[in-house]
């Protein structure tokens, strides 16, 4: 038996069932392509009166979209009543098809699955030939909500009864994704909400900064993050409970203290020894410079804020809020007490790395704090000396002889479990809820370090323009401006710059020649994306597909076919690189104040670009 | 199989059985003597007639003579109507199949056609998108081919009447360019606009097309102090194919425009079924001046049945029932299953 059926049978057993017009969803182009060849190569031969109805259609087209005229696949459409639909076509091809099918005069089109919303017009049999897609290099299973789009295509209000989706299978069909698909529940959506460069222009130039934060809180995005938090929230909520057990005893922060005693016996009992980075009484102390732990530096006592280790630098350092609001960087091992005192803190992920709330409410604390304050004893574990270890461990660690210290031993391992979960869900909250403005953030700061923003956050004199750039690879575009990579040169070069910029396909193909100049400004525009490569992902930069667009807009006089000559990409892709390639062009021309003379030159490249079949359409 | 063999293969068959390959192929098979009836068939299958022979097969073998050792997944399902003749329907100890007997092809086929023309006349879900839009924010999620197109017209029909500006964004240039069509046709060329992002045709028009990039950009220029679009007019922002704001790459600018839609103007969002309507209505009203009316259903308004086509041309239906059943664990039509499971076997089979 074959793999899949021929597809002359297809539709043969399709029109035997009247269950024509169809559209048939292949796996590919080619697919397409080879079923009408053939069809081409078939007996198929429609009566007179449907070639002249679709004829007629087609004459009626072809007055608005002239290059219909000539297409090499009319005569056969005309005489098989079956058409080709997909990416490859031009935009007026398929339109044409469209309208044939919406007039009733094809029997059926085959189409490529990846565009289903590009495919617009219904029919009374769609028929499946496969379950997955290809989506850039992998191929992906069709969700339930795409193969309702397909199958939705059955069934003509108005002109059919009823609508058949039809499955026949091909290699690789895996049957129940499509019956999954076919009775299922489409799946729920998801943000896809990214901040771009253009966005943060564009947002600071009509808002201040502080009102930022509240218009992202606006996205859908966001919606859904705070849903995600209340979630995590009210999980939360329970671990505080758990927790409420567990609160001050003896000492304040029993189980910390504990943790640290009880670590200090399983070493002992283990005989292990730890090589650790950090001199022993810093490594003990550690364990305890938290945030919201009061300690007693050389220059008077504070509020831990939080605990890192830069890169490079050896020692841990904290974090450190002052009585009077100062916060201070000092070294871990500058700690001269630990104190038998936390405070809660609500904990961000930058600076001054609590919450606004938290840091005043924090501030008022440490202006308060009381002038004695118990110290925590802290044991230090001196490596060479381990042999006194269980000396030190009764004689100045107070747990052994604390009143408390079966309850501790009995509960730590549970309270530490919980808080540790408090902890981890209390990061995630604030990551759900601050993520959005952190990343905005992180954009402000490239931009200002590029100079287009002030360090308040205002538009500079080159922000004012960059803003209006607003597509794909708009850093390195706006850098290349400023560089005046582009001062002085022809239209087709710029138009053949923005065509690799904008195109992010790797497949391969045949392309024209490119010229010298072309060719030695993008290895500048290649090394100055390499440089702009850790804030902003370089593009393909493809040299091939600059020369097609290069050409096009360099000769006037070449004609639409002459350039689909020199290049084995396929049409309706050729189109769609001008079309993008305008549409950068376009965002060029807008800088007529500031940059008249490039702006002038993207006029140029427009002019040049916009004939014959990229007139046709708006 | 030749022509000839078929002929004597299908001349060896009790009549009784070439009526059963008759129907849903002949019409009026049963007027047909024996020889009429071969001669029709043949001819009637000249285009499928691998389908003819694949059915004969399995009619042939449903009962062959000599009882065989009960093979796996013994076929006796056809395109023949058994059960209701009271003949027991097939059962097959390893699994539980439901007791309600599985359609057959004709079943499966019969009622489809051309309806009756009928006067218009909108569905009520249609009326509820119009009526609500004269107060809030719409989102319609209902399946393709309902006919969100008519709330979309009638919605700008009544907006143009209250002389205020309507926008439609759809997310690819080539819709844009069919509605500019359908629209201009509908309301007269020079009530209609479009823009990209070098052209501007009509811009005057009360109601202008453009994809949803250029909508974001008009509404930062508007925000950023440029003010060449009559944002303060516009009544009506209609945005097709909306579930697009989960695009991994595009998606953002749906959010990005719904965000800065001036308050004034309604939404009106189209999108095909998506799972999670409720979330996007809900975070509507989180943003907007107004309570967004979610319209929801999953209702296809012509019904839709799925078959299963083997590539020897064999048709029958994918589902034991008529339409298509919902919720998972739905079993497949018998005869669907056996000739899926025979494609596998075949297909798979390396070194063929
Ligand atoms: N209330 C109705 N009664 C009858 N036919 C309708 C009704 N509403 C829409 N239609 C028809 O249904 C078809 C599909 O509508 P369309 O708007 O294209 O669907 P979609 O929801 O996919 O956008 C159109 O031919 C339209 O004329």
């Amino acid at each position: 038996m074959p793999p899949s059926i021929h597809p002359v049978d297809l539709i043969g057993a399709l029109r035997h069932k009247h269950l024509t017009p169809a559209i048939v969803f292949l796996t590919s182009r080619r697919a397409c392509d080879d079923a009408m060849q053939a069809f081409e190569r078939s007996q198929t031969t429609l009566p007179p009166a449907r070639q002249d109805a679709i004829v007629s259609v087609f004459e009626q087209l072809v007055q608005q979209y002239p290059s219909i005229a000539e297409h090499p696949l009319m005569p056969v459409v005309q005489r098989v009543g079956v058409a080709a639909h997909h990416a490859g076509h031009l935009p007026s091809w398929k339109i044409a098809i469209e309208e044939l099918m919406r007039q009733g005069c094809l029997d059926a089109v085959f189409a490529t699955t990846t565009l289903a919303a590009g495919v617009d017009f219904p029919a009374r049999t769609v028929v499946v030939t496969q379950s997955s897609v290809r989506k850039s290099r992998d191929f992906t299973d069709l969700t339930v909500g795409e193969i309702q789009q397909l199958a939705g295509r059955a069934g003509r209000r108005g002109k059919d009864l009823v609508g058949f989706a039809v499955v026949t299978p091909s290699p690789y069909i895996d049957l129940s994704v499509l019956t999954k698909g076919l009775t299922g529940q489409p799946e729920p959506i998801d943000s896809q909400f990214v901040i771009s460069y253009p966005m943060v222009l564009n947002l600071l130039k009509a808002h201040p900064l502080d009102q930022i934060q509240a218009i992202l809180a606006r996205s859908f995005a966001q919606f859904q993050l705070n849903r995600r938090a209340e979630t995590l929230e009210s999980k939360l909520d329970q671990l505080h409970v758990q927790m409420k057990p567990y609160g001050p005893r003896v000492c304040t922060d029993w189980i910390t203290q504990w943790q640290t005693f009880d670590h200090a016996r399983k070493q002992k009992a283990h005989r292990v020894q730890v090589k650790r980075r950090e001199p022993p009484e810093l490594a003990a102390r550690l364990h305890f410079l938290t945030p919201g732990r009061v300690v007693g530096l050389p220059k008077g006592r504070g509020i831990v804020l939080r605990q890192y280790r830069s890169k490079g630098q050896r020692s841990p350092t904290i974090t450190v809020l002052r009585p009077g609001g100062a916060v201070t960087e000092s070294p871990a091992d500058a700690v001269t007490q630990v104190f038998d005192r936390t405070f809660d803190v609500a904990e961000a992920p930058v600076y001054p790395w609590v919450t606004p709330a938290s840091l005043e409410d924090l501030a008022r604390q440490a202006s308060d704090l009381p002038v004695r304050m118990p110290a925590l004893p802290i044991l230090v574990q001196e490596e060479d000396e381990e042999g006194e270890i269980v000396q030190t461990l009764t004689d100045e660690f107070p747990c052994p002889t604390c009143p408390s210290r079966s309850a501790c031993q009995k509960d730590h391992a549970g309270a530490l479990r919980i808080r540790q979960d408090v902890h981890r869900h209390t990061k995630a909250i604030q990551a759900l809820r601050t993520g959005l403005w952190h990343r905005f953030q992180n954009r402000a700061e490239v931009l200002q370090q590029f100079g287009y923003l002030t360090p308040t956050c205002h538009l500079t004199s080159e922000g004012e323009w960059a803003r209006l750039i607003r597509i794909d690879h708009s850093l390195l575009i706006t850098e290349l401006i400023r560089a005046d990579a582009f001062s002085g040169i022809e239209p087709q070069i710029l138009a053949g710059i923005m065509a690799t910029l904008s195109h992010d396909d790797d497949r391969p193909g045949a392309f024209p020649r490119i010229s010298p100049g072309l060719a030695s400004l993008l290895r500048q525009v290649r090394q100055l994306a390499e440089s702009l490569a850790p804030h902003e992902d370089p593009p393909l930069l493809r040299a091939d597909v600059a020369a097609l667009a290069e050409r096009w807009i360099g000769e006037p006089t070449l004609t639409w076919i002459g350039l689909c000559r020199t290049t084995t990409m396929a049409e309706g892709d050729i189109y769609r690189l001008l079309a993008r390639t305008l549409e950068y062009l376009s965002q060029i021309h807008q800088l007529r104040n500031t940059h008249p003379g490039l702006a002038d030159t993207a006029g140029k490249a427009i002019k040049n670009l916009r004939r014959g079949v990229l007139e046709e359409l708006p | 199989m030749t022509t000839e063999e078929l002929e004597k293969l299908l001349a060896e068959q009790p009549v009784s059985r070439l009526h059963r390959l008759a129907r849903g192929r002949i019409h009026q098979h049963f007027r047909l003597g024996k020889r009429r009836l071969i001669e029709t068939l043949l001819q009637h299958s000249s285009e499928n007639r691998a389908g003819l022979e694949s059915d004969l097969q399995a009619l042939m073998q449903e009962s062959p003579p000599p009882p065989p050792p009960p093979r796996r997944k013994a076929a006796p399902e056809s395109t023949a109507p058994r059960p209701r003749q009271g003949a027991k329907p097939p059962t097959n100890q390893a699994e539980a199949e439901p007791a309600e007997p599985p359609v057959d092809l004709t079943a499966f086929l019969d009622g489809m056609g051309v309806p009756e023309p009928k006067p218009f006349v909108p569905d009520a879900w249609q009326e509820d998108a119009l009526t609500s839009l004269a107060t809030t924010d719409v989102i319609v999620s209902v399946p393709t081919g309902s006919g969100k197109t008519y709330v979309a017209i009638e919605a700008t029909r009544r907006a143009i009447e209250a002389e205020r500006t309507v926008i439609y964004t759809s997310p690819l240039k080539a819709l844009s360019n069919t509605k500019f069509t359908e629209f201009s046709r509908l309301f007269g060329a020079d009530r209609v606009g479009i823009l990209t992002g070098d052209r501007q045709d009509n811009p005057q028009a009360p109601l202008l097309i453009m994809t949803t990039e250029i909508l974001r950009n008009l509404l930062y220029d508007a925000a950023g102090g440029e003010i060449d679009v009559r944002l303060d007019t516009l009544g009506l922002v209609i945005m097709d194919e909306s579930q697009y704001i989960a695009d991994p790459e595009r998606g953002v600018v749906w959010e990005e425009t719904i965000i800065f839609c001036p308050a004034q103007a309604k939404l009106l969002l189209l999108s095909a079924s998506i799972g999670n309507p409720q979330d996007i209505a809900d975070w509507l009203t989180s943003i907007r001046p107004t309570p967004c009316h979610l319209i929801r259903h999953h209702r296809r308004s012509v019904p839709l049945r799925a078959g299963y086509l083997h590539p020897n041309g064999k048709l029958t239906p994918l589902f034991r029932s008529v339409g298509i059943p919902h919720g998972g664990g739905t079993p497949l039509h018998p005869e669907a299953k056996r000739l899926f499971a025979q494609y596998e076997e075949e297909t798979l089979r390396p070194n063929r």
